[in-house]
């Protein structure tokens, strides 16, 4: 332990790593910074003493700024922050990008300084960066439609700032505190505008298109890393402000279910990949509305291994795109057999976040689902079980079966890159562990988790592997991909085709977008006719002056010299009258 | 085109060789009925073992395979009757942005 580094936050080393890879011309230095910060990072993390920690305050304009907040909930969010970071740069070795590897090492910094803020003014700063930095992993796409769905990411993203720093400042001036704690309430104004900036970054329904949207144009190695942090960084926010909010409960209820059936009928694999994220974020969302230790518990453990199976998943679609060169059901099926490591991985990280048992999604849903249904949520417990099918079929069965099996489309690519293998090989290897049940007096994987919890005792005396979970558990996946088999065979699941679905963004992307062009529009016609009455005016002016003072104009008429004789003596009369009354 | 059951196939890579009998069709074909047997089969347990739930419903027997049966196929059919119904647009839709 090197106390003098207790109080500098593991965001860092990760932000300057990126400043200065954004500075680098040569590749080698830049993935070697991205790899050796996350090292770093996790050095930082490993080396607080245990328990609460508060470190890294800054006085700046009058202001004291908490950049580190070492605590049970931001402990576990910074270790797969920063597993998420390495794992993404051992992904991304093969890319020779600049921009691509700077922004990437930013945005993992920013999420990291966001999740040790222990103020409102530090989590803006880092907020904001998150957003800045990581709109170029869309943009690096260098498409058209990129560049919008970039455009369009960013302003969200920047207004999602703004109301937090808006909420900040009201609220600060309310309660006299920049805290960021659970002083905040959606009962305040402040505390409202807070819970809606964080509901933008969560995909709250209404606010979540910016996801679907852009994850999918993000480039191969961009939409891995957008995966990890964004989204669950505002899950931790709103686990730190707002648990026991019991609005985050149907909130989150709706967000587990609504993507289900976006999903079913999406075809390209990685906006498939984006709705189920959305829907993963509703677990995490329900646990902290309903705020018990379990709850926040099953969300903590949920984003833990939900960051590493849905990147895995982002990666092997990555793989796909990279060798391929699409990533739509419709033009792929067969690449097993070209690509078997990636399927294998891929399959894995479907088995995790389908919830099978032995793997990472089932021993951290299970804490919600019990936690909820012990609340007597029934309603949405159901909802929740709903959407637990929902999982399976659309991460857990269609994106591994259209992608490497179903129909061979006669793609012979080659295998993923080895730097590509190897991040996903520990991912799936992370999934196996965390799933691990204790085994012949063994601890088994889940402990580690469990011992990750903002409440670890209370997570270790939950009864986990329990023979009614694992039955319960199987019963409902195994009779619902008996659905997917049965439906197949009768030919009552929808071919995958080249098509796309409106969602909420067709209302700002049309409805907005037409009524302001026809704003425009209608102010450029009426813009255009006051134009032409006042030609018109001008134009009537101009003529009666040209009437009047024009050589041809009354003014100019000809007139007898004798009659202007007359007139020009009555004048000087006039004038001499004056000038002899005048004093 | 490349050999579609890739036995023949020189492009197929090596490790996945061994795996080729999973495009076989008696697969695809028994595949439904494979899964039936193991639907049954865990859903039968519940008929000689009682299940504590915080939920009494779900101590029904054979609760969670016809909620998984059921959520899958309504998750299915609303995706395709609603979303693509009524919702589903050509892939040129936004003014050829290619919104994929």
């Amino acid at each position: 332990m090197i106390e003098a580094l207790y109080d500098v936050s593991p965001a860092w080393p990760v932000i300057i790593a990126g400043l200065i890879a954004a500075a680098v011309p040569n590749h080698y230095v830049r993935k070697g910074l991205a790899l050796v910060a996350p090292v770093l990072a996790g050095f930082l993390w490993f080396n607080v003493p245990s328990g609460v920690h508060t470190g890294g305050i800054i006085e700046l304009g009058g202001f004291t700024l908490e950049t580190f907040r070492y605590d049970g909930l931001s402990r576990i969010w910074g270790l797969i922050f920063i597993i998420a970071a390495f794992i993404n740069a051992l992904y991304g070795l093969h890319s020779k990008d600049r921009v691509g590897d700077a922004s990437g090492l930013i945005y993992a910094g920013a999420g990291l300084g966001a999740v040790f803020a222990g103020d409102l003014l530090s989590l803006f700063f880092f907020w904001e960066l998150t957003a800045i930095s990581s709109v170029f992993l869309i943009w690096g796409s260098k498409t058209n439609e990129a560049y919008k769905a970039g455009l369009r990411y960013l302003a969200i993203h920047v207004l999602s700032g703004v109301m937090l720093l808006a909420g900040a400042v009201i609220h600060s001036a309310d309660t006299g505190s920049w805290a960021f704690d659970e002083s905040l309430s959606v009962n305040t104004l402040g505390g409202f505008l807070i819970f809606l900036a964080f509901g933008i970054k969560c995909a709250f329904p209404f606010l979540h298109n910016w996801l679907q949207d852009a994850y999918p144009k993000a480039t191969v190695t961009g939409a891995v890393v957008l995966s990890a942090f964004t989204t669950k960084l505002a899950v931790y926010a709103l686990a730190r402000g707002y648990a026991g909010t019991d609005m985050l409960i149907w909130i989150g209820a709706i967000m587990t279910a609504f993507p289900v059936f976006f999903a079913v009928v999406e075809n390209d694999l990685r906006k498939v990949l984006s709705y189920s994220l959305n829907n993963q974020l509703g677990f995490m969302v329900v646990g902290i509305g309903v705020g018990t230790e379990l709850a926040i518990n099953g969300a903590a453990a949920h984003a833990f291994v939900h960051i590493i199976y849905k990147a895995l998943l982002f990666m092997s679609m990555g793989a796909v795109l990279y060798r391929v060169g699409t990533v739509k059901a419709s033009e792929l099926g067969g690449l097993f057999k070209t690509m078997p490591a990636t399927a294998i991985f891929c399959i894995i990280g479907a088995a995790s976040i389908s919830a099978f048992p032995l793997f990472s999604g089932f021993v951290a849903k299970a804490m919600t689902l019990a936690a909820v249904a012990h609340e007597g949520h029934y309603i949405v417990w159901f909802i929740l079980l709903f959407a637990s099918a929902g999982v399976l079929e659309h991460s857990g069965i269609k994106i591994p079966y259209f992608a490497f099996f179903a129909h061979d489309k006669g793609h012979r690519v080659r295998e993923a890159p080895v730097n590509m293998l190897m991040a996903m090989g520990i991912a799936a290897l992370m999934c196996v562990y965390l799933g691990w049940p204790d085994m012949f007096g063994i601890p088994g994987g889940y402990r580690a988790l469990y011992n990750l919890t903002p409440f670890p005792e209370v997570a270790n005396e939950y009864p986990m592997w329990t023979f009614d979970h694992v039955v319960g558990q199987m019963q409902l996946l195994l009779a619902a991909l008996f659905a997917f088999a049965f439906l197949v065979r009768m030919k009552w699941y929808p071919d995958e085709k080249r098509s796309i679905n409106l969602d909420f963004d067709w209302v700002y992307r049309r409805a907005f977008d037409g009524t302001a062009r026809w704003g425009h529009a209608m102010f450029g016609r009426l813009w255009a006719s006051i134009g032409n009455v006042l030609a018109a005016a001008r134009t009537r002016m101009g003529g009666r002056l040209f009437q009047a003072f024009s050589p041809m104009g009354a003014i100019s008429r000809d007139i007898p010299s004798g009659m202007l004789a007359i007139w020009t003596s009555a004048l000087l009369a006039i004038v001499l009258i004056i000038a002899y009354i005048a004093p | 085109m490349s050999d579609q059951s890739g036995k023949h196939d020189e492009l197929v890579h090596p490790a996945a060789r061994p795996f080729l009998w999973l495009d076989a069709k008696w697969l695809k074909s028994s595949m439904l009925w494979i899964l039936l047997v193991l639907a049954l089969g865990f859903a039968a347990i519940d008929l000689f073992h009682h299940r504590h739930e915080y939920v009494h419903v779900a101590e029904t027997p054979g609760f969670y395979a016809l909620w998984g049966f059921g959520s899958f196929v309504l998750a299915v059919m609303v995706g395709w009757f609603v979303i693509r119904g009524f919702l589903g647009r050509e892939e040129d839709y936004w003014d050829g942005e290619g919104d994929q």
